[in-house]
């Protein structure tokens, strides 16, 4: 019989650290590495239909994007996007949150149905909110107008400048729980006594709120929004179901157009190189944040 | 069990199915152990989404079943093949739903091979196809080509007249490749000298209008564009909000909107491209349909742009639209009271003739045939990676063969036959009558085709500019984003060159 220190189990031990990384190592090779890789590799080519193969197009795809004027306007469309619609979840999830963090009875149950809009697929969400924004059948659309709010002739997700408001309706409808499910979670494990000795001290709700939850709370917030905001910049579902990108381009965000020149137009050396420079956004960005945010891991 | 007996069970069945009171499940497993199969199957009753196509008394007495004489064929041409498996990737159209959803299992039976078809957004269809055809891979034994992939694909597929030569054996009897119409093959089917696999599908525009509100009005079907502009005028100033005199599909972006577009502007005269292939777009007749467009859209509900067809469809479904110059297969849908507030209502009559003189197919450029009747068709074909080409030829036969596309039309709720003889089958025919599934507009689609259609150009480039360059732009012009149609279609002009510069 062969003990562990004279069989293949002897690289297995605790101070070989290794074999053990060997799996998720090979994992992350197949299924990020490589990918990331021919991504580039992609990028220099270019599918020619003639000839039914990628060819090799050096730096032209790099060139052309450069000067793509559609590709810079959804870059715009996805910043507004991204700024506007983190924004509200945060403020909005950390209200709920804060309105939602009590033990009496019944908040249990609210907390639970918080993770309903979770669990619907976006294309689904996109879908109920195209209906609800119909200017003919909408619920959303019909609300509006009774209210005076919206006019008649208007429709909602047709209008260049309500569209995007149109579509961030239905991320903010889905997502926002999301956020106060994590900071719920902050909330709730957060140490007594400073507050505690908040209150004794006289200090107001507010004051607790801005002096403790929060610097207390950084870190969670901090990962929220990192979490959300790389969501945020590659979101396709919605736009893709309500508005196709348009009116015009008023709601084409970058996913949509590496889509479609990818998928549409079997562009798929431009497709990947939309797609990197995509990627290298969010790294400059998460690591902006990251810095600014002074979020130690 | 007694005859009298059976037939009784027969009809209690088939109206227990027709009221929705079992599902379709239930109703073929009964519709079995009473010995029926395929004969109520085929009895008009059911079509892909499953709802019932045809009178209860009527089901119960009438029998459509698939050919013996060609199922036999199938068998014996099929031994060879016996448990082979053929992949198809199509879009949801009403053929490949009829097939897949009703049909394919006795094409299964009889032949022992087994047929996979993908039904997928058109767009991830070509986006299948084109990986196919990279990595030679035979993924797919069939191709579902849409009218304007033709020229891409052309040289990926076998041209039907090269199999039935190659192997006369496996050519079935009286399959007739000239019972296709030749408008078809021409415009949806071939490019060059190659037929692109044959005739699939035909989804045409013609025009249908609601003969209550018209009679109400005083008014007669349209037969020219400008009479058809003054009366969906007149009901929507007279009728709306609640009920407007046009509809469209005119989501920004979208394909359909293109579509829209190239009706009004062949029928104005005009052509998407010149001789030289130059975009023309914007020329004086391209301008005057922009023209004619934008006030026939104010007399639309303010939604439409934001609908593609589906919204248009259901717009005049749910009495929301008077007229509806556009797809024919959705008249069947209109004729269908479980899902449609104007069965009976709606008469189909052929598009408002042109302004003026169409251009010719010399005067156009990449093959584009000027015609109001805008058609969106669709060939079916053997690819040349399949590794099974000639059992996929077997099924391919199968499936657009006369008998085959008598039974999609019947079964699936009255979709446009792309052969001559099936417009004039009884039993085709017979269901020329007010009702889900009706054939009662196929005169109408017919002639549409034979004297009004229209077809897109066949170029590399066109899935571009159909789905994005000139929609976009399209959708920019009706959001007010330009100061004129002229300005819009300039834009258009300058974009679409800078696309086929490459």
């Amino acid at each position: 019989m062969m003990t562990p220190t004279q069989g293949p189990g002897r690289w297995l031990t605790w101070d070989r650290p290794l074999p053990w990384l060997l799996p998720l190592t090979v994992v992350l090779l197949l299924f990020t590495v490589y990918p990331l890789f021919y991504n580039i590799w992609l990028s220099f080519h270019e599918y020619a239909p003639l000839k039914r193969q990628l060819v090799w197009v050096g730096g032209k795809n790099w060139s052309t994007l450069l000067e793509d004027t559609r590709f810079w306007q959804s870059i715009g469309v996805t910043m507004v996007y991204f700024f506007v619609v983190l924004a509200l979840e945060v403020v909005l999830g950390m209200l709920i949150a804060l309105l939602l963090d009590s033990d009496e009875p019944g908040f249990g149950f609210l907390r639970g149905t918080l993770t309903l809009t979770l669990v619907v697929p976006p294309a689904v969400v996109g879908m109920m909110f195209l209906l609800m924004e119909d200017p003919e059948f909408g619920v959303l659309s019909y609300a509006l107008k009774s209210l005076g709010i919206l006019d008649s002739s208007t429709p909602i997700l047709s209008t260049p400048s309500l569209a995007l408001t149109g579509v961030m309706l239905a991320d903010v409808w889905q997502w926002t729980p999301f956020m106060v499910l994590i900071f719920l979670a902050g909330l709730r494990s957060l140490p007594a006594e400073p507050f505690e000795a908040a209150m004794l001290d006289g200090a107001s709700a507010f004051q607790m709120f801005r002096r403790l939850t929060l610097p207390l709370m950084a870190k969670v917030i901090a990962v929220a929004i990192l979490i959300r905001g790389i969501d945020l910049f590659r979101m396709f579902d919605y736009v893709y179901v309500m508005t196709s990108g348009g009116p015009g381009t008023a709601t084409y965000t970058v996913s949509l157009y590496a889509w479609q020149q990818t998928f549409s137009f079997i562009k798929w050396g431009y497709g990947a190189t939309i797609s990197l420079v995509t990627l290298i956004i969010i790294l400059i960005m998460a690591n902006l944040f990251i810095r600014l945010a002074k979020v130690r891991w | 069990m007694k005859d009298s007996d059976k037939k009784r069970y027969r009809a209690d069945l088939v109206g227990r199915y027709v009221n929705r009171q079992i599902d379709r499940r239930t109703f073929l497993k009964q519709a079995g152990l009473l010995g029926l199969g395929a004969g109520v199957l085929g009895s008009g009753l059911v079509r892909p989404d499953g709802l019932p196509l045809i009178s209860q008394a009527r089901a119960a007495e009438e029998v459509l079943q698939p050919s013996a004489d060609i199922l036999a064929w199938v068998k014996e041409v099929s031994a060879p093949f016996k448990g082979t498996t053929l992949k198809l990737a199509t879009e949801s159209t009403p053929p490949s739903n009829a097939i897949n959803a009703l049909l394919k299992p006795y094409f299964e039976e009889a032949s022992g091979m087994k047929v996979e078809i993908e039904v997928l957004p058109l767009e991830q269809v070509l986006q299948k196809m084109t990986l196919d055809i990279a990595s030679s891979l035979g993924t797919y034994d069939l191709y579902y080509i849409d009218q304007s992939w033709a020229a891409s694909f052309s040289n990926d597929v076998f041209d039907p007249r090269e199999q039935t030569e190659a192997k006369p054996e496996l050519a079935m009897p009286d399959y007739n490749l000239d019972d296709f119409l030749p408008a078809l093959v021409d415009g949806v089917a071939s490019y060059g000298d190659r037929w692109v696999g044959v005739p699939y599908d035909i989804p045409i525009f013609i025009m249908m209008y609601r003969k209550d509100i018209y009679e109400q009005m005083g008014f007669k079907a349209p037969t020219t564009m400008e009479e058809y502009y003054t009366q969906a005028k007149a009901i929507t100033e007279q009728m709306g909000p609640k009920l407007y005199g046009a509809t469209g599909q005119m989501k920004s972006g979208h394909y359909s909107l293109e579509c829209d577009w190239t009706a009004w502007l062949w029928g104005h005269g005009g052509s998407i491209f010149n001789k030289d292939g130059r975009f023309t777009g914007h020329d004086d007749a391209g301008l005057a349909a922009m023209d004619y467009w934008t006030r026939l859209w104010k007399t639309m509900p303010p939604g439409v742009i934001g609908w593609t067809w589906d919204g248009e469809g259901q717009s005049v479904a749910q009495g929301v639209a008077a007229t509806m110059m556009s797809w024919g297969e959705f008249f069947p849908s209109f004729d269908d009271p479980a899902a449609s507030k104007v069965s009976g209502l709606m008469e189909p009559v052929r598009c408002p003739a042109p302004v003026t003189k169409l251009r010719t197919v010399e005067e156009t450029g990449f093959g584009e045939i000027p015609g109001v009747g805008h058609q969106g068709g669709s060939s079916l074909a053997v690819s040349k990676n399949s590794k099974n080409p000639d059992a996929a030829w077997i099924f391919m036969q199968w499936a657009t063969c006369a008998d085959t596309q008598v039974l999609i039309t019947t079964l699936g709720g009255g979709t446009g036959p792309t052969r001559r003889s099936v417009y004039d089958d009884p039993r085709v025919l017979a269901n020329a009558r007010v009702g889900p599934g009706t054939t009662r507009h196929l005169s109408v689609v017919r002639e549409t085709i034979d004297k009004d259609m229209g077809s897109e150009p066949d170029l590399p480039q066109w899935a571009e500019l159909s789905n994005d360059t000139i929609p976009v732009r399209l959708g920019k012009y009706f959001a007010g984003e330009y100061g004129s149609a002229k300005e819009a279609m300039d834009d258009i002009a300058r974009a679409v060159d800078v696309v086929m510069a490459g």
